[in-house]
């Protein structure tokens, strides 16, 4: 339908705009520090499809970042400013491995389902948290979230250098988890995991779920309005928290396919802050499951990116982290040329 | 250990959580929940190292380091309040953009992303050694703090003094209870709430500085870690009230100098630093709870 | 006319939000030391054109001209320099700051240039308060005053700074019928001392006895100004909806009959965390058919009530019965499964999600009905179907199905609330403060619907702090005051004369 059509291009013209605004000014800052801003720009954007094996690290780049992303619109639907996505990585990611570590002895066709649950266990216990907390006791999401994230940090950081250690490897790293339950790569695809394929599913059906089911609109009606929720009958509380549960075990499920599918065991830097930045996309896709998988696409593009632009050109990497502030800044406002009123002025 | 090193330790460990938590809490009585005390501090900190290495002087440094927290305040309300972005969305924005530039800039202009150590660096004034001896306990713990420690001890009845005996501080309080009643009151609203955030930009400015200069002279990427949501939970546990918000903050610092103490006792480090996180969660729940419970129907 | 007796005068006052016009074209007259009633429906352009002259908003075209001459009002504090005070209908009141010093908000006294002087400001205040009488206590917190006491520092804060021309925006709405008369005596002396008052309100009934003349306003346009004495109630509405009105509901109908009871109180009890009682042992019954009004001044425990019966809050003691089953632990989604329909007093509040679409918003208690919901799945084409149906049904105009309900007019909100409640044909329907802020068309339609519902033999609870509301829909009449009620009268045994004695705590009389 055409009034579908227009609804999408308004929909997706702030976002765009954001980008472009970003990328305009990034490219600026390029310009003024680079004799090759082109070729800097170029290798921001297209390197990662040079070749298949630049391909395959961009898709598993993306992984993680789709998964919490695509959580991460559960929770803000359900009214929950969730910015604990990093701690329910880390929680996720260190359940799988120790898991998989104590329980090595296991067939893999019982190793690998039990692995993959706890992981998305152990990321559902930290969304469940501040979910509760909220509901329960009006306690504000925001700060329980962000302290949840120092806390997985320094606890997977006390199990990964003191208990389960490879006493044989560089760094704080884990034991390897058993062979037997490594994620498969994609077919043609040598190096990409297989977990880009179930990523990719789910925030499909989260967008079903979300848009197109009952419960969905629960969720949203909760988010949107917790007292109009309650009075048509909804049970507002506990659709709120299971939004978080889910929002904490797609990024739980991150870290466990993270370790079985790409680290295949616990690497404590094994983040660039992939919480924040699926913060970053989830907002950008407007709290859209789907568009989110897009967002974080481009996301890993300029994530991947950034390290062949380093190279190329002395532009240093963290050009995209200085990038993705300004277009956090930059993307819930609104320019127009007009004042909105005459009580704004004045104050600048 | 001595109950003057740990007095001296918690008051280390307090100063940069009394401010943060101060600068929330301006900004929280202009309603404006404030996560950008984070970033705010980060380039604080860093402009403080970077300037006062740059000129060798202390007072250059402490000066910049609050020049570039209120710009990066300046940036926020503009943002928000000129046009219309989200207070928590573009906060995190400061946060992460903070985060960014001063990593691009280690990266681009000092070719150490790991972090700004200047070989020499001026100090900052301290309360000379052995110079308050005579006083039992409290003397040693305030000797070698910093200049911005006594500062902090005078912002929290300022803060006070502000809020509820000036006019400014009570027509920024009608603007973030009632925004209508305050406009119709002849109150500009919207630089009432960017005077907040330009204060909290001052506020964590200094929480910054204090943070870089005071003892340890370098600037590393994430050195913020987390206390300006730390000062932001002090805040909503201390309800916006200068004095329950101190007493909050100084709180978690208290659990921060316990933990250093508890090192000594095989405890891994890890827990020991998780102390102040965890206190806060807890205390802040537990704020909450008391509310929830007063507010329960009694029985029959 | 001289402009000289006239103390404000205003020539084709224009004004736009985007593009919606809300005042075409507004002339007005006021002389000096009248009470000059201001009167129109709700979108009429009353509480816009007010603002224009406090300096809230600035009008796009025309002239205002105060004391012979033109001004223009950039502010709030320009209006008080002029002279012009304003009485908002939403008090402009800070609850945690004391009466002086929301009296002086935006003008504190200063000491050595930068600390508020409060021992001046209390004083002040007190010489304010005993000037005029009222029984007021400058150092007390806003937040522990009634709301008549916080409409008279209101009244005070516009009186503070020597208003020549005090504007009163709806001030009867959020009182107490002896608050209503304070407050008339109140209105009263000040003519007495000169001041000239702008009265605005709907209810032209109340003020009659103390306003000289009247202004009406219909879709941002004056349309007549009359000598108070010289018009009838009925002149006036139809001035202000442009036709002749049929707010007509039961009176002169036949005597009805009804069926068994479908919802009973028994010793409903609801007490807050000090102890105190909200609702004290409720016992009402609601029959097939009928619709018992419930009458009471707002904060009564209305809305407690409301929220008990459709399983919001929990009650200490008694049961409630729909049907004749017990729903006392029932939780909201079993009560309107067993036939309850709810409509809340604050549609924005309990009522709708804004932001969620209209489709959504009428479905949400629907699911299961309709086909809507196939294998667990939303039916989309079915969904549509619903509400174009429910659009239709309820004239809900501008309506389609996938925009924002929040985009519709307080009228349309409201259908949409009552198309959704409807669509279970519900046997009680829970219906609170049905036509606030709704405009006399839509009130009529509310009615309609109302009645309608009672005619089909389902049993209606209607909970209204419009008296006239209550007369006109109910077949018997329960008065509540401080959580209990006081008395259940039939219809032809209720005046308004015995209701408003009830509504303010009025010995029980023995029918």
């Amino acid at each position: 339908m055409r009034s579908d059509f227009t609804d999408f291009l308004r929909a997706v013209r702030g976002p765009l705009g954001a980008i472009a605004l970003t990328m305009a000014l990034g490219f600026l800052l390029v310009a003024s520090i680079s004799d090759e801003p082109v070729l800097a720009y170029r290798e921001l954007l297209f390197a990662n499809f040079d070749s298949l094996s630049n391909f395959a690290l961009f898709l598993n780049r993306a992984t993680p970042l789709v998964l919490i992303a695509v959580g991460i619109t559960f929770a803000f639907r359900a009214g929950v400013f969730n910015v604990g996505g990093e701690g329910q990585l880390f929680a996720g990611a260190i359940a799988t491995t120790v898991f998989s570590i104590v329980f090595s002895g296991l067939p893999a066709i019982v190793l690998f389902p039990l692995a993959i649950a706890a992981g998305i266990l152990g990321g559902a216990l930290l969304g469940w948290i501040p979910g509760v907390l909220k509901v329960r006791l009006g306690v504000d999401e925001v700060v329980v979230t962000f302290m949840l994230n120092t806390i997985a940090l320094l606890f997977t950081s006390y199990l990964v250098n003191q208990v389960i250690r490879d006493t044989t490897a560089y760094g704080a790293v884990s034991w390897m988890v058993p062979e037997k339950i490594w994620l498969p790569t994609i077919p043609g695809i040598p190096g990409a995991t297989s977990g880009f394929i179930i990523a990719a599913v789910l925030s499909l059906a989260s967008w079903v779920v979300l848009f197109r089911t009952k419960w969905g609109a629960e969720v949203r009606a909760a988010g949107t309005n917790l007292r109009y929720a309650e009075a048509v009958g909804i049970a507002a509380g506990g659709r709120v928290i299971w939004a978080m549960l889910i929002a904490g075990g797609f990024a739980g499920l991150a870290g466990a396919l993270y370790v079985l599918g790409i680290g295949h065991r616990f690497e404590q830097n094994f983040s660039p802050e992939y919480g924040l930045v699926a913060l970053t996309c989830a907002l950008l896709a407007r709290i859209h499951p789907a568009a989110a998988l897009f967002t974080s696409l481009y996301y890993a593009m300029m994530l991947n990116g950034a390290a062949y632009m380093q190279i190329s050109t002395e532009v240093p990497r963290s050009l995209v982290d200085l990038l993705t502030g300004l277009l956090v800044l930059l993307m819930t406002a609104r320019f127009t040329l007009r004042r909105r009123s005459g009580q704004t002025s004045g104050a600048f | 250990m001595s109950i003057e090193s740990l007095l001296a330790s918690v008051l280390e460990q307090s100063t940069p959580l009394v401010l943060a938590a101060l600068a929330a809490m301006i900004t929280l009585r202009a309603n404006i929940l404030n996560v950008a005390v984070e970033g705010m501090m980060l380039v604080a900190a860093f402009s403080a190292i970077a300037v006062g290495a740059l000129t060798d002087s202390a007072f250059i440094g402490f000066w910049a380091g609050l020049a570039g927290a209120i710009f990066a305040s300046l940036v926020f309300s503009t943002m928000t309040l000129r046009f219309g972005a989200g207070f928590i969305v573009a906060g995190l924005g400061i946060n992460l953009l903070a985060a960014g530039g001063t990593l691009f800039a280690l990266e681009r202009y000092y070719n150490s992303p790991g972090g700004l150590r200047p070989i020499a660096f001026p100090d900052i004034w301290h309360v000379p050694e052995g110079s308050l001896s005579f006083i039992p306990v409290i003397g040693p713990a305030i000797e070698g703090q910093s200049i911005i420690v006594f500062l902090t001890v005078l912002a929290v009845p300022a803060c006070w003094v502000f809020l509820y005996r000036t006019p400014t501080g009570a027509y920024l309080r009608a603007a973030g209870e009632d925004e209508h009643a305050a406009r119709s009151a002849g109150i500009d609203v919207v630089r009432m709430k960017a005077l907040a955030v330009t204060i909290s930009g001052l506020l964590a400015g200094l929480a910054g500085t204090q943070l870089a200069m005071d003892k340890l002279h370098f600037f590393l990427p994430d050195m913020t870690a987390g206390r300006g949501f730390i000062g932001l939970a002090a805040t909503l546990f201390g309800a916006g009230q200068p004095w329950m918000t101190a007493g909050a903050a100084v709180l978690f610092g208290f659990f921060g100098a316990l933990g250093d103490r508890l090192q000594a006792f095989d405890i891994p480090a890890q827990f020991v630093l998780m102390l102040p996180y965890v206190a806060a969660i807890l205390a802040l729940a537990l704020a909450r709870w008391r509310i929830h419970v007063r507010n329960k129907p009694s029985k029959l | 006319m001289t402009t000289d007796e006239n103390i404000l005068v205003l020539k084709g006052i224009a004004k736009r939000f985007g593009d919606k016009v809300a005042l075409e074209h507004v002339d007005l007259q006021v002389r000096r030391g009248e009470v000059h009633v201001l009167c129109g429906e709700n979108g009429a352009g009353k509480s816009t054109l007010m603002n224009i002259l406090v300096g809230i908003h600035s009008p796009d075209g025309g002239q205002i001209i105060l004391d012979g001459k033109g001004v223009t009002i950039a502010d709030p504090l320009i209006a008080s320099a002029l002279g012009i005070g304003m009485v908002h209908q939403h008090f402009t009141l800070v609850p945690s700051m004391s009466v002086a010093e929301n009296l002086f908000l935006g003008r504190h006294i200063r000491r050595y240039g930068i600390f508020s002087d409060r021992r001046a400001m209390n004083e002040r205040a007190r010489e304010l308060i005993d000037n005029y009488k009222f029984a007021l206590d400058p150092e007390a917190r806003v937040s522990t005053l009634s709301v008549g006491q916080r409409q008279r520092v209101e009244i005070l804060k516009a009186l503070a700074f020597e208003a020549k021309l005090l504007i009163l925006d709806e001030p009867t709405a959020v009182l107490t019928p002896p608050e209503v008369d304070e407050l008339l005596k109140v209105i009263a002396s000040l003519r007495e001392r000169g001041r000239t008052v702008v009265f605005i309100t709907h209810k032209l009934r109340e003020v009659k006895a103390v306003s000289d003349r009247v202004t009406v306003l219909r879709q941002g346009r004056s349309i007549s100004t009359h000598i108070t004495t010289d018009v009838s109630e009925e002149d006036i509405a139809r001035d202000m909806v442009g036709r002749d009105v049929f707010l007509t509901g039961r009176e002169g109908q036949p005597e009805r009959s009804f069926g068994g009871a479908v919802l009973e109180l028994d010793n409903v009890t609801i007490t807050n965390s000090a102890g105190r009682l909200i609702l004290d042992s409720i016992d009402l019954e609601v029959r097939a058919g009928e619709v018992l009004g419930i009458a009471g001044v707002d904060g009564n425990g209305q809305t407690e009530l409301a929220e008990a019966i459709a399983g919001l809050m929990p009650i200490q003691a008694g049961s409630i019965r729909l049907a004749g089953d017990d729903i006392t632990a029932d939780t909201v989604a079993e009560r309107q499964a067993a036939g309850l329909g709810f409509v809340p007093e604050d549609r924005l509040d309990r009522g709708l999600s804004s932001d969620m679409s209209i489709a959504e918003n009428m479905a949400a208690t629907n699911y299961e009905r309709y086909g809507v919901l196939r294998k667990g799945y939303v039916d989309r084409g079915r969904l549509n179907a619903f509400t174009e149906d429910g659009i239709k049904r309820f004239d809900i105009r501008g309506a389609k199905p996938k925009i924002p309900v929040g985009t519709l007019s307080g009228g349309n909100m409201q259908k949409v609330v009552l198309a959704r409640e409807f669509a279970r044909d519900p046997k009680v329907l829970l219906i609170s403060q049905p036509t606030r802020g709704l405009d006399i068309g839509a009130s009529e339609f509310v009615y309609s619907q109302v009645l309608s519902a009672a005619d089909k033999g389902n049993g209606v609870l209607l909970i209204s702090s419009e008296l006239s509301e209550i007369f006109a829909l109910s077949d018997r009449i329960a008065v509540i005051y401080s959580g209990r009620i006081m008395q259940v009268l039939e219809r032809n045994e209720a005046d308004e004369e015995t209701v408003g004695i009830l509504m303010n705590g009025g010995k029980r009389q023995v029918a």
